[in-house]
């Protein structure tokens, strides 16, 4: 391909209420990053360097939920600024594991933790970016994977969408070989509804999926739930395997709540 | 100096996980004021763990930091193991060993070359050094990606590895994986000292400062999993004492708790260890440190680089010793049968002291957490190094100047701000302080109301076109005088398009604030306001909700139950100005009461 007629895409990363996880698909690259850094001009990403939270650019890249009304003021420009917006990881695309939060009492929480609690700003709730402003690309994980970013910014480069993969977790264990870890180990694992894109990694060392990849299409939560049932598990703690890193996704919420007030 | 008002707004420190911002006022040659705030928006892990099970917390406490995320599993799962008596094998502790040496290479490899070189070779960014210094970025990244993979050798992946239970491992290594890893250890050992050669040629600040040291020691080996807290000034306790000498507090300025020891602040961190364990070092670590400049115990924060790249070196050998010696075992993990009870977990990430408490039940689910991660113990240390290394500097040099040098001081931290809180504001404030304006009352007649009566109802729906209601709302909920105003028995609701219901809603109340959008024929952002006498003059196009509010507050007033004491504020567009005009009305008319 040669790119030397035309100027180089525009990217830039930013943070919102989030661990820095999924920034370091990018900063972990390796040498890739080198290259990464000549096919695209990173115009803003704080944790590495270039500060520019204004420019426009092509790409925008989002990590972390929005859980402050300043943030909101934040996204909106961003947005405005930006041709292509991403989410990236679980608390960008879901909420994250901060949105066990919108089913609590905040006020109590900051009362308990910080000793002014007038001074903290926050919402009541951690919502996904998608409730704000119109989201191009999800990609799912908690952390996304440095292969998923890739794909994504290449197949971008051709100009093209990246295939979405919302398979099972349990399809890529078929296409691995690796034995299930339910049926041979009673583990309660959450793959029959969890999406791929982690490349099975929890029963490959031979443990249950905790569904950090978020909801997969289709998912049959109630027969999963029944089952873990049968394996033993009480209502409450069949209730915390589906509110837990994606507690504000449709599917996850609803069978949660479902198991909770049984 | 000039008398003038200077502040300076740097939006952004940059290669600082999180967010902060440094409020630094300079009144006739020296420091009155400096405070280093924390952004990140307060992520409540202490209370999501709460009624959880042990079982999950590894998973959870994960997801605190990106960076540490081995720090975090360890220290918990060694406070859940001493709760439920759990003896771990020699196999097991030399892999949870083993695991720590990945990341605290992957991290100081990514802090030295990512985040803190550029500073003293005068580039923006890696990015742009990386063009002059190929080789050294190279062997970085090299390093950085050797560290992930030896997490990955455990977890599956580097940040959040999902290898680690209760117990020990889900699963031992093989030991075709080891060898293939060890051969890449043995050969990084020549990277590791050309490293440490490489900074040790930097020319660092000399900014020699009185600081206590704080790390965990142990008799035989490099604290990293156990030992007993020790520091530079004799503290010398076990983990389960933390409480009696450390206090955390909350600063006012910011999300995160601060921690200090016995009333002052401390250091944290591979400075701190080093100056601390050094004795503990192997003897080719031991050999190189006499073979460099830059000597140990050191009271200058700058070396701090120099700490990281000898602990990387160290990290190295003792992977190569224990990669060397690995077998594999058909016990990866010890069985765990839980019970109700207290349990303190302290290991060293990266970037320091990591200290955990957990209450557990007897269903084993948690009933209380407390973390002190390393940021917040290093917090007041860092405006105390501030306060001192400013001055050093010298207060007459520019904005600009300040600036780079207040930034290269808090990066020696290598604050990790989303444990704690990447945002620095550099606030300076220079001789006089400016006086803030007072704008006039807009309403009057709204004296003397009962906070106890008295409701503030924002309108709108979950489409976020039409929320804007809701948005004065949330922006109200987080300023100080309503939030003391709610203490006092001050209402806030959100409602969603409640048509005649309003009626019902606002029965118990005798004074109502109503915040709905407005539309308006132009682009013109404002605040319009209407008092219950006017009611009636409401143009029907003030909400675009189907079921209208402008007919209810008619019929309400018609039928005398809207009370006297009512004001509906409209807003025309939405901007963050406009948010805070809006709060700031409204606050001026419940003052006072």
């Amino acid at each position: 391909m040669s790119t030397s007629s035309i100027s180089k895409p525009s990217i830039a990363v930013h943070k919102f209420s989030s661990c820095d996880g999924c920034q370091l698909a990018i900063l972990n690259l390796g040498e890739p990053l080198l290259i990464l850094s000549q096919l695209v001009d990173i115009k803003h990403f704080a944790e590495a360097g270039p500060l520019d939270e204004d420019a426009k650019v092509d790409i925008a890249i989002i990590e972390g939920s929005i859980s402050t009304t300043k943030d909101r003021f934040r996204l909106e420009k961003i947005r405005a600024n930006s041709k292509y917006l991403i989410t990236i990881g679980a608390c960008a695309t879901s909420g994250g594991i901060q949105a066990l939060r919108n089913m609590a009492n905040t006020d109590e929480w900051i009362a308990d933790i910080y000793a002014n609690p007038s001074v903290i700003n926050s919402l009541d709730n951690s919502l996904p970016i998608k409730d704000y402003v119109k989201v191009d690309l999800e990609l799912w994980g908690c952390p996304i994977s440095k292969r998923q970013l890739l794909i994504a910014i290449r197949a971008l480069l051709f100009g093209v969408l990246p295939v979405e993969e919302h398979d099972k977790v349990c399809m890529e264990c078929k296409r691995q070989q690796t034995v299930c870890v339910m049926v041979t180990n009673n583990e309660p694992c959450m793959g029959p509804v969890t999406r791929t894109g982690c490349g099975a990694l929890c029963p490959g060392v031979g443990r249950d999926c905790y569904g950090c990849y978020g909801p997969a299409e289709n998912a049959n939560t109630h027969a999963q739930a029944n089952r873990l049932k049968g394996l033993g598990l009480v209502n409450d703690e069949i209730a915390r395997r589906y509110l837990f890193f994606h507690s504000s996704t449709e599917p996850f919420h609803q069978e949660g709540q479902h198991w909770k007030s049984k | 100096m000039s008398t003038d008002t200077i502040k300076i707004n740097v939006p952004v420190l940059a290669r600082v996980e999180g967010e902060g911002a440094l409020d630094l006022t300079i009144e006739n040659k020296r420091i009155t004021d400096l405070e280093l705030r924390i952004y990140e928006p307060p992520r409540y892990f202490e209370k999501f763990l709460e009624g959880r099970n042990y079982y999950d917390v590894p998973d959870i406490v994960a997801r605190i930091c990106g960076i540490c995320p081995v720090a975090y599993q360890m220290s918990a799962t060694h406070a859940i193991e001493s709760i439920f008596n759990v003896r771990i094998t020699p196999w097991i502790r030399a892999m949870r060993r083993l695991f720590y040496c990945g990341e605290w290479l992957q991290s100081h490899s990514l802090h030295i070359h990512l985040l803190a070189a550029p500073d003293f070779l005068g580039f923006n960014n890696v990015i742009e050094m990386s063009s002059t210094y190929r080789n050294e970025v190279k062997r970085g990244l090299k390093l950085q990606a050797l560290g992930n993979d030896l997490i990955s050798l455990f977890g599956a992946r580097s940040v959040h590895p999902v290898g680690v239970k209760i117990g020990g491992f889900t699963k031992a290594p093989d030991k075709k994986n080891i060898n293939v890893l060890l051969e890449r250890i043995i050969d990084a050992k020549q990277d590791a000292i050309d490293l440490i050669h490489w900074l040790d040629t930097l020319d660092l600040p000399v900014d020699n400062q009185d600081f206590t040291s704080v790390a965990l020691h142990h008799d035989n080996e490099y604290p990293c999993n156990e030992g007993r807290l020790i520091s530079s000034d004799g503290l010398d306790i076990s983990i389960d004492e933390f409480e009696k000498y450390f206090k955390e507090h909350h600063a006012d300025q910011s999300t995160a708790l601060h921690c200090l020891l016995q009333g002052k602040p401390y250091l944290v961190g591979p400075l701190a260890r080093v100056n601390l364990n050094s004795e503990q070092l192997p003897d080719q670590v031991k050999q190189i440190m006499q073979e460099i400049k830059t000597r140990f115990p050191s009271k200058n924060m700058f070396h701090s680089i120099i700490a990281r790249a000898i602990e990387i070196y160290f990290v190295i050998l003792e992977a190569e010793r224990l990669l060397s010696n690995y077998e594999a075992t058909s016990q990866p993990r010890m069985d765990v049968i839980h019970k109700a009870g207290t349990g303190y977990g302290c290991t060293e990430a990266p970037r320091g002291l990591l200290w955990h408490r957990y209450d557990i039940d007897e269903k084993g689910c948690i009933t209380k957490a407390i973390i002190v991660p390393p940021t917040s113990q290093n917090q007041p240390r860092i405006e105390q190094d501030l306060k001192e290394s400013l001055v050093n500097f010298g207060l007459d040099n520019t904005k600009e100047k300040l600036q780079l040098h207040a930034e290269k001081v808090i990066r020696n931290y290598d604050p990790c701000i989303s444990c704690a809180t990447h945002f620095l504001n550099l606030n300076l404030v220079r001789d006089n302080v400016l006086a803030h304006n007072d704008q006039k009352t807009l309403i009057t007649g709204f004296a003397n109301i009962d906070v106890t009566k008295t409701v503030i109802i924002g309108i709108g729906s979950p489409n976020k076109n039409d929320d804007n209601g809701w948005r004065i709302i949330d922006a109200l909920n987080n300023r100080k005088i309503i939030h003391t105003l709610k203490k006092k028995g001050l209402c806030l609701y959100k409602l969603d398009r409640p048509g005649i219901k309003l009626n019902e809603i606002i029965k118990p109340f005798t004074s109502v604030i109503i915040i709905d959008a407005a539309n308006s024929n132009n682009d013109e952002q404002k605040l319009v306001w209407i008092k219950s006498g006017d009611i009636n003059t409401i143009p029907s196009s003030i909400s675009s909700h189907d079921i209208k509010l402008p007919e209810t507050l008619k019929l309400m007033h018609a039928i005398k139950t809207l009370p006297d004491k009512t004001i509906i504020l409209g807003i025309h567009g939405y901007s963050e100005s406009l948010e805070k005009e809006a709060c700031n009305e409204v606050e001026k008319l419940l003052y006072g009461n």
